[in-house]
């Protein structure tokens, strides 16, 4: 459930509806029965509105906060230290970005074994997105020209197959274009 | 002579034709000119977006696309949006504080936005592709490469030099004067409001923001727009002409920008929000929570930026990604206040369910839907998924589309103090509807687009799986929803009777 939330742009979608679906049916409704149903002023409590308020805030910000803490172990920077911190062996690759193309300096992976994607970029502003093979964003790297560090991040492949990699940041007149490929194969092969 | 050169421009001379009559021409006439010279380039641009999905569908010229989305974003934020916004809140500072909307000042706004917004419009025409981000050194590479010539690059940074100035220090200017300086006029006060009422604390506020925010990169601009005059030699300008400091100064008011606006809608809904209440008592459910709300958006907005550079990690300390991620989702709790203020004025009052009310709360609506898009991206995770997707090139639009709905609502409101004439009800309600059903299937195309992965500002959908082409026709049917929308509105207008 929480990988489906905070690993696939489906996830992200699901988090949206999660807040949007009971603020469209409480606001539109309450809208309506004011305006059609009993258009008076309603006599209420103004003791009651106010522990409404309280209560109404105390579930907004519980909920942001949980949406947010849930999300800890799945940011790349936790999950690269991880990674570093368990002692595996990670393979280095550096990439380098311009228009439009990439200079890779390994495109095959074995499955299982985590890599570190160092990106930069030597003209323009680029993406480095890679594409798992049904479709779906695996993770999404911003690259600004001239930065010091390089965009970083380390990741572990878990399926064979040809992974595409897209630039996500409008780079010019032929930036639909600037792609490549990764392959990644079963660990031993 | 302004109120003439309204009345003489064709089709929508007659929409905004001012009423003379009532001596409120110095808060009337260069607010009607603002809204209508903004609703030219709203025509021009609204055509170009419904032009982009049909490029994609027909498999047109992908330098055609990137001309429209270049033109269509420029043009419906600055001189569209903001323009519209600038003419609204120009007459409401003018009738809550009793003060001159004309003038030198004024006048200046004005042409620096359209003057701008025309040089920036033909250095797009002579190839000048750089979105309305400007992806900067963009302009510069692809003028080495070829991609366009110098002397546009010159053109366009120009003309938005020139937009600039008019949004970050005329305008705020002129509402700073307009609120803090200067003699009262009874006879331009139409309704008294004072900086503790919320529905004119965020006016002050946001210009407040767009003066701050904005000036650092004025200044990086101004050296960047010298440099390429050859005024000063490049090599004095390095510290300007670094992507990494341009880039953060621009988001830094950029963002910015949004949630400036956003503050000064929500604060123009909070004036009028009162006006319709079917108690007649004209208060809001609490002052104390909407204008807490105003200032809960102003300092969270500040430093939630960060949220655009999280994927350049550790290019952006992680520390100061976690800040963005903390501040972004703190806007939320401003946006909570607002709603609940929102909701319980009405639940307490009641209201009468007008077009332009209506339009407000649909825009409202909008308004959050598209904030709760924009905030679970300014999750550090979930922006590793769809940063640099339709998710967040539809966030960047529905914030725009939401905000207009409710400035269009607050213009329904004002807009027979401004022509003296009245609005049609059933027309005003189909308007609401249309747009609203456009708006809202828009919201969630494209960030189903973004769901799938699918790239922004990115001229061959037919590159990705089938389902991106479907999302391009629902962009373009929920499109064409939303112009019925805004040609209703118009409609609206021509067809306006004098009271
Ligand atoms: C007729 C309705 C509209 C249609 C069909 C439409 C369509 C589009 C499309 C296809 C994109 C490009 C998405 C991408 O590839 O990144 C776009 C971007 C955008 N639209 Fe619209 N749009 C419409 C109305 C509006 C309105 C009313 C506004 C503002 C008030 C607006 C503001 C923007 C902005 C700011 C962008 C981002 C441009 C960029 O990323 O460079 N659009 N629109
Ligand atoms: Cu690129």
């Amino acid at each position: 459930m929480l990988d489906f939330l905070y690993s696939t742009g489906w996830g992200a979608f699901a988090l949206m509806l999660f807040f949007h679906i009971p603020f469209l049916i409480v606001f539109p409704y309450i809208v309506y029965r004011k305006c059609y149903v009993n258009t008076g002023p309603s006599n209420t409590d103004p003791r009651k509105l106010s522990r409404l308020e309280a209560l109404w805030l105390i579930i907004a910000v519980g909920l942001f906060i949980a949406a947010n803490v849930y999300s800890i172990n799945y940011l790349p920077m936790v999950k690269t230290s991880a990674t570093e911190a368990s002692g595996a062996v990670i393979q280095d690759v550096d990439v380098t970005a311009r228009s439009w193309s990439y200079e890779i300096s390994n495109r095959q992976f074995e499955v299982g074994k985590p890599v570190r994607f160092s990106v930069k970029s030597v003209d323009t502003m680029h993406g480095f997105t890679v594409y798992h093979p049904n479709g779906k964003i695996l993770f999404n790297m911003m690259l600004i020209p001239g930065l010091e560090k390089a965009s970083s991040l380390v990741y572990t492949f878990t399926e064979p197959g040809k992974y595409k990699v897209r630039c996500l940041e409008y780079c010019g007149i032929a930036h639909h274009a600037m792609q490549d490929e990764l392959t990644v194969v079963k660990s031993g092969s | 002579m302004l109120a003439a050169t309204i009345r003489r421009t064709p089709f929508l001379g007659r929409m905004f034709d001012v009423d003379e009559s009532t001596g409120l021409s110095d808060i009337n006439t260069w607010p009607a000119m603002m809204i209508m010279t903004s609703f030219v380039w709203l025509i021009v641009a609204i055509l170009l977006g419904v032009l982009m999905p049909v490029i994609q569908l027909a498999e047109l010229d992908t330098n055609l696309f990137y001309s429209a989305i270049t033109l269509h974003g420029a043009a419906l934020a600055f001189p569209f949006l903001f323009q519209f916004m600038m003419g609204i809140s120009l007459h409401r500072s003018g009738g809550c504080m009793g003060k001159s909307a004309s003038g030198p000042l004024t006048t200046l706004i004005y042409i620096c936005m359209n003057g701008g917004a025309v040089l920036l419009t033909l250095a797009v025409i002579g190839g000048l592709k750089i979105t309305y981000t400007v992806m900067y050194p963009l302009p510069l590479v692809g003028a080495q490469m070829g991609q366009w010539s110098m002397g546009m690059v010159v053109l366009g940074f120009t003309g938005i030099a020139l937009v600039l100035t008019s949004m970050i220090f005329l305008y705020p200017i002129q509402i700073l004067r307009m609120s803090f300086f200067g003699k009262q006029r009874e006879d331009l006060l139409l309704s008294a409001r004072t900086l503790n009422d919320p529905g004119m604390l965020g006016m002050v506020m946001s210009v407040m923001i767009l003066l701050v925010t904005g000036t650092p990169l004025m200044i990086v601009a101004g050296a960047v727009l010298l440099g390429l005059y050859g005024l000063v030699p490049l090599e004095a300008i390095t510290w300007a002409t670094e992507p990494v400091v341009f880039q953060y100064v621009f988001y830094i008011f950029a963002h910015n920008l949004m949630e400036a606006m956003a503050i000064m809608v929500i604060s123009a809904v909070y004036a009028t929000l009162p006006l319709y209440l079917a108690d007649g008592t004209r208060k809001l459910y609490s002052n104390k929570l909407a204008n807490l709300a105003l200032w809960i958006l102003l300092v969270t907005s500040v430093t939630s930026f960060f949220h655009h550079f999280y994927t350049t990690n550790p290019g952006l300390p992680s520390a100061l990604a976690y800040h963005g991620n903390f501040m972004s989702w703190a806007t939320g709790v401003g946006a909570a206040l607002s709603l609940f203020t929102i909701l319980a004025t009405i639940w307490k009052h009641g209201i009468k369910p007008e077009p332009g009310l209506m339009a407000i709360l649909a825009g409202f609506v909008l308004y959050i839907m598209d904030g709760v898009n924009a905030m679970v991206a300014g999750n550090i995770v979930v922006s590793y998924q769809v940063h640099g997707t339709l998710w967040v090139g539809g966030h960047a639009m529905m914030v725009l589309i939401a905000m207009c709905l409710m400035w269009m609502g607050v213009l329904y409101h004002h807009y027979p103090v401004i022509t003296g004439k009245k609005l049609d009800t059933n027309l005003g309600n189909r308007f609401v509807k249309y747009y609203f059903i456009g708006a809202f299937g828009l919201t969630y195309s494209f960030a189903a687009g973004g769901a799938m992965g699918m790239p922004r500002r990115f001229a061959d959908w037919s590159a990705g799986p089938d389902s991106w082409m479907m999302v391009g026709i629902a962009i373009l049917i929920f499109g064409i929803f939303l112009t019925v929308g805004f040609v209703t509105y118009m409609q609206n207008f021509l067809k306006s009777r004098a009271i």
